[in-house]
């Protein structure tokens, strides 16, 4: 082809992008989701199976349920407030800040049960180990936790300036904030599925 | 996100995206940032965590150490993408500056000649190329490691390599095809000719698109990198504990998965989203070619499927870095959850690499018997049958785990039940050929081979199912043989099969047929007489992933590296024959083969928009034959 | 169907009986079925004498039982290969060559009843093979059950790279694996290290090696001889070499062996 520009962006209707778009996430949700499953699966499987009496070894401290509800009940009240503020673009002036900052909030709380975790050991040579399975799966959860944490602030972060910002058709606007609401909504779930799992001790 | 569409010239905007960043980013610099990140991570994380190193033993498999290499390897990575511009996007989002038309339009590489191919191209054409490029390199090491690997077996004695070096080329060759296998259909073909076939101007996301492609780039150094760190002792299966033990080329095998497990996610979810939502006016779905539908069912198994494998590989890195004990049994972990957590992938990945081969083949051989499919519904079915059991039989590589002996029944029920969606995708491919007079074509011979290859490779599956069989087969040399009669001998060859068919369209010109002839046969009667050598080796009681073998089984392995060699040769001619017509080769006409389907209704070079107006489809694209 | 070009159109309506005799006279029909006896005479013969030449020597009823499915399911594949292959063949033997494409060929666009009779025989296949399977699982797990008295114990440690054999109850350890004939076995099977697998090969009988975990299997020699036992799992830079001999030897040799050894006999 020469090197002539003869091509434009095409733009297809708001409601088709939308759509497209909403499909797009839902599928990225079920990869997500099959990796939570993995974890899940590793958690019960571990515990159920106390190889060498290793879930818990004796005198391990592990984290209180309560702890685990903490890091989770950020993500749903993020999301339940971005679904607030999902239809009206002047109540997301407000909703849009009440996300991001509870979402930061949440991320710190992970951040911070993680740099205290109970249940490390220190061998002479000043190695670090994790003593026992539980205490494997816990820090994988946490991190994935913290992962997601991390990717809705900057979910969150983008509505909130974007609100100020740009100036959507409302067709549109309206499509992009529920496909950010599939996302929100799965993360809530995978944190309240997580923070079950973590009940189980 | 936006696609685009062909408008009159005096309609377009004059471009000056000159001066914007976009403009200036390119693999080049990619690798340049790639290699800044990866010096960073590496010298950062080495002075936090070499306080101990001194302390060990042997300081290249400590923990220190691996976190150091993992660190650094995922850091290239993030830091390729940054360089080659692939965040801009989501920063432009976040600040809430979209791209504008002209920015996108500069991105999809329009008018940029062939500099395209080195930038984070959208067009989709674009990324079938680079895929295919990519694929080709891929199954050209991969091959030249299974070179070495026969070289070293064609005699007892291991004469040629060490111990070290087998099985890092066992385990190497093992992963580099597999990974190859996994996108040497759905990459290429998924990429450049599907959306043209379902009438669509683009891919539904074509950042991602570009994105899916350059992560997958930056697995390849990091694969490659294993060679200089010692290797990797594990084998494709990288089972714990063998791989917490392992030295530090592990870390290059983990982060290969890791990124590609992103890369398949991202492609998976794009591939399957085109084509639910983007295809044109009139293609309902009992109109929709069946490569597509092979396509997308391949990608949309991949997506829940791969990243069990990721979680397995981020269990194996964290046992190797932080002294967790996922597979540790002195803390309380077991090597049965990695086999677990693998095999759960590892079948469904099988078909995902099997399935897009045979929907290539079913692609071809109605037009080149000029008969309709035989039964499209059962074409689907077969498909969706495969894909739906095959998250329901992963144990069946567990069965002589000991991991729960009381399962082995169910287990070997689901699995023989994939016999009947199998059975039908031979009867779909028989019943097209069955009174019709092939044209004996490259793409058609590859047909008739697959044929013979994957009965051969499904009887002997049939074996390894059954539980009291498998008591002898598990492990030997006959699963290897049994494996590479489905992946290569069925996967490979319809893959091979789409791309004779489908390089007119891509390149512009025909493949050389003589060329293509002379290695089709190599290839196969080299591929049979190796495989069957293997197969006796394996009846025998040969076991797989040996350096080293009994005088015993002397012929049989000659025989199996007599045939390696032939195939091996008959790749290279296949490799010449497409470089070699991609430059001189005969100039295509637009539809070579006179077929249905709407990419040959677009000339080549395919315009940047595949098409000036969408298509209207009226029926499917298999309406051939006289009479009815 | 019957009104393919190369075969004469009937001025009468034929009758179901000359229908189905003109099917089967017709040239491409007649060559298929031609080659559907030949194939699947190929295969069966290929699994009458390609196992039992190929796999070493059957010591127990395990290894016997996994050599007859392989045999049997040769067997009743072998008429389906045998469709697969003489369809293709036929068509193929029709080539056409040239560079433009050849003529259109009927519109079969699909046939149900074919489609139902494959589907059906598939399943009838997948059947037999299932059933087969779990009758066979089924009955080496009650023979396992009913010798667990009279058995013998040997505990198998793979460690890289090396079998080591304990006979408890003898008092001794060895590395080659010696068993009395006829009398069942129970092999108790772990690792000290990584995954390995047991596989003593003429036994026909694995199982991985796992740390910290006992698995068991069971068999009953039933012939002397030699044997071989390889690891099956790859366990490391010499997984090639962990192998050892041993035997299957009459009782009083075994007993004899066990006294040399060190050990006692019951
Ligand atoms: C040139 C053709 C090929 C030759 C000569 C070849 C040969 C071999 C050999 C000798 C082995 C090692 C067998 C053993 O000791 O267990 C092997 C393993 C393997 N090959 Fe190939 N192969 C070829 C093509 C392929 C292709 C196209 C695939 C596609 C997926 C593939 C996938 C594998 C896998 C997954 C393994 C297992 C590695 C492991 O045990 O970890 N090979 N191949
Ligand atoms: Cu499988
Ligand atoms: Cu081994």
């Amino acid at each position: 082809m020469s090197a002539d520009t003869e091509f434009r962006v095409h733009h297809d209707s708001d409601a088709a992008v939308g759509r497209r778009e909403r499909l797009g996430v839902r599928l990225l949700i079920v990869a997500d989701g099959s990796f939570l499953f993995g974890m899940i699966f590793s958690y019960f499987y571990l515990r159920n199976l106390n190889n060498n009496g290793g879930w818990l070894p004796k005198g391990v401290h592990h984290y209180s349920i309560s702890s685990a509800w903490q890091v989770a009940i950020p993500f749903v009240i993020a999301a339940i407030s971005h679904r607030l503020g999902q239809e009206n673009k002047q109540t997301r002036n407000l909703t849009s800040i009440v996300t991001f900052v509870v979402l930061l909030v949440g991320g710190y709380l992970q951040w911070k049960q993680m740099a205290h975790m109970p249940f490390l050991l220190t061998d002479d040579g000043g190695v670090v180990s994790f003593n026992g399975a539980y205490a494997s799966n816990w820090v994988l959860m946490a991190g994935s936790g913290l992962f997601h944490y991390f990717l809705g602030s900057f979910i969150a972060l983008g509505i909130l300036i974007r609100n100020r910002t740009t100036d959507l058709p409302h067709e549109l606007d309206l499509w992009r904030q529920r496909v950010v609401q599939s996302w929100f909504t799965w993360c809530a779930i995978a944190a309240v599925l997580t923070a079950l799992t973590l009940s189980v001790i | 996100m936006s696609t685009l569409d062909k408008a009159p010239a005096s309609a377009r905007p004059v471009p000056n995206p000159k001066r914007s960043l976009i403009t200036r980013l390119h693999m080049g610099t990619g690798v340049v940032v790639g290699v800044i990140f990866a010096l960073a991570a590496y010298y950062g994380l080495h002075s936090l965590y070499t306080t101990y190193t001194d302390k060990v033993a042997d300081p290249l498999s400590s923990h220190d150490n691996n976190i150091v290499l993992l660190g650094a390897m995922l850091s290239w990575s993030v830091g390729f993408m940054v360089g080659i511009g692939a965040f801009i996007g989501p920063w432009r989002w976040l600040i809430g500056k979209d791209l504008t038309d002209e920015e996108i339009l500069y991105l999809a590489g329009d008018g940029q000649g062939t500099k395209r191919y080195f930038k984070y191209c959208t067009d989709h054409k674009v990324v079938g190329i680079q895929y295919l490029v990519g694929v080709m390199t891929m199954l050209g090491v991969g091959g030249t490691m299974a070179m070495m690997i026969r070289t070293n077996l064609a005699r007892p004695g291991a004469h040629f390599v060490t111990p070290v070096v087998y099985n890092s080329l066992v385990g190497l060759h093992g992963i580099t095809m597999i990974i190859a296998m996994i996108i040497v259909a759905t990459g290429p073909f998924g990429n450049y000719i599907m959306p043209i076939m379902i009438g669509a101007y683009d891919m539904a996301f074509p950042r991602l698109n570009a994105l899916s492609w350059w992560v997958l780039f930056t697995a390849i150094p990091v694969l490659c990198s294993a060679w200089f760190l010692g290797g990797i002792p594990t084998g494709w299966t990288a089972y714990a504990p063998l791989s917490t033990q392992a030295g530090p080329g592990m870390n290059s095998f983990i982060a290969t998965i890791i990124i590609f497990a992103v890369s398949t996610a991202v492609a998976g979810m794009n591939i399957t989203t085109t084509v639910v939502a983007m295809r044109t006016k009139g293609m309902k779905w009992n109109r929709v070619p069946i490569f597509v539908i092979g396509a997308t069912i391949s990608v949309a198994l991949a997506i829940p499927a791969f990243p069990t494998f990721m979680l397995a590989m981020v269990q194996t890195g964290l046992d190797r870095t932080f002294n967790t004990g996922f597979f540790d049994a002195n803390m309380g972990g077991s090597g049965w959850l990695y086999a677990n957590l693998f095999w759960i992938m590892g079948h469904p990945e099988v078909y995902v690499i099997l399935i897009p081969g045979v929907a290539a083949l079913m692609e071809i051989a109605p037009v080149f018997v000029r008969k309709p499919l035989f039964s499209y519904n059962a074409a689907i079915l077969g498909f969706a049958g495969i894909a739906g059991l095959s998250v329901l039989v992963w144990a069946h590589h567990m069965y002589l785990a000991g991991w729960a002996p009381s399962l082995n029944g169910p287990f070997m029920v689901t699995t023989e039940m994939i016999s009947i969606p199998t059975g039908l995708l031979f009867l779909v491919l028989i019943g097209t050929i069955w009174r019709g007079k092939p044209w004996l074509k490259l793409p058609m011979l590859s047909v008739f081979a697959f044929i013979w290859d994957f009965l051969i490779g499904g009887i002997t599956g049939i074996y390894l199912s059954d539980v009291p069989a498998d008591n002898y087969l598990h492990g030997s040399m006959f699963v290897t043989a049994h494996f590479h009669f489905t992946l290569m001998g069925a996967a490979l060859t319809g893959a091979i099969g789409g791309l004779a068919y489908w390089y007119p369209k891509m390149t512009g010109r025909m493949l050389n047929e003589r060329a293509g002839y002379i290695s089709f046969w190599l290839v196969q009667i080299g591929f049979n007489v190796l495989f069957f050598g293997m197969f006796m080796a394996g009846a025998e009681g040969q076991p797989r992933r040996v350096i080293d073998y009994a005088a015993f089984y002397k012929n049989s392995n000659l025989v199996s590296t007599i045939g390696a060699y032939s195939v091996g040769i008959g790749m290279i001619v296949l490799l010449w024959a497409v470089i070699h017509s991609w430059n001189k080769g005969k100039v295509a006409p637009m539809n070579p083969w006179g077929a249905k389907t709407l990419e040959w209704t677009v000339p080549y070079p395919v315009p940047l928009t595949n098409f000036d107006e969408l298509p209207i489809i009226t029926s499917d694209p298999y309406g051939y034959g006289k009479g009815k | 169907m019957a009104n393919h070009d190369d075969h004469a159109v009937e001025a009468l309506p034929p009758t179901p009986g000359e229908r189905a005799t003109g099917f089967i006279k017709r040239n491409d029909v007649a060559r298929t079925i031609g080659l559907f006896v030949a194939y699947t005479a190929i295969f069966i013969i290929l699994g009458k004498y390609f196992y039992p030449k190929w796999m070493p020597t059957i010591m127990s009823k395990e290894m016997k039982s996994a050599e007859t499915i392989m045999i049997w399911f040769t067997y009743i594949s072998a008429p389906i290969a045998g469709i697969v292959l003489s369809v293709a063949t036929n068509s193929f033997l029709n080539a056409h060559r040239g560079d433009t494409p050849p003529p259109d060929g009927p519109a079969i666009r699909t046939n149900g009843p074919i489609v139902v009779l494959w589907t059906v025989g598939s399943l009838l296949f997948t059947i037999v093979a299932i059933v087969w399977g779990l009758l066979e699982v089924n009955s080496q797990a009650v023979a396992a059950a009913n010798d667990a008295k009279s058995a013998i114990t040997v505990e198998v440690t793979g460690s890289q790279w090396l079998w080591t054999f304990n006979y408890p109850a003898q008092g001794i350890e060895t590395h080659d694996l010696n068993l009395p004939v006829g009398v069942p076995v129970i092999f108790d099977v772990k690792s000290a290290d990584v995954n390995h697998s047991f596989w003593p090969v003429q036994l026909g009988i694995k199982v991985d090696a796992n740390a910290q975990v006992t698995t068991v299997i069971h068999t009953t020699p039933t012939m002397v001889g030699a044997i071989e036992v390889k690891c099956a799992e790859l366990c490391g830079l010499y997984h090639a070499y962990m192998e050892t001999n041993g035997a299957v030897m009459s009782k009083t040799d075994f007993n004899a062996w066990v006294t040399a050894q060190g050990g006692h006999t019951a």
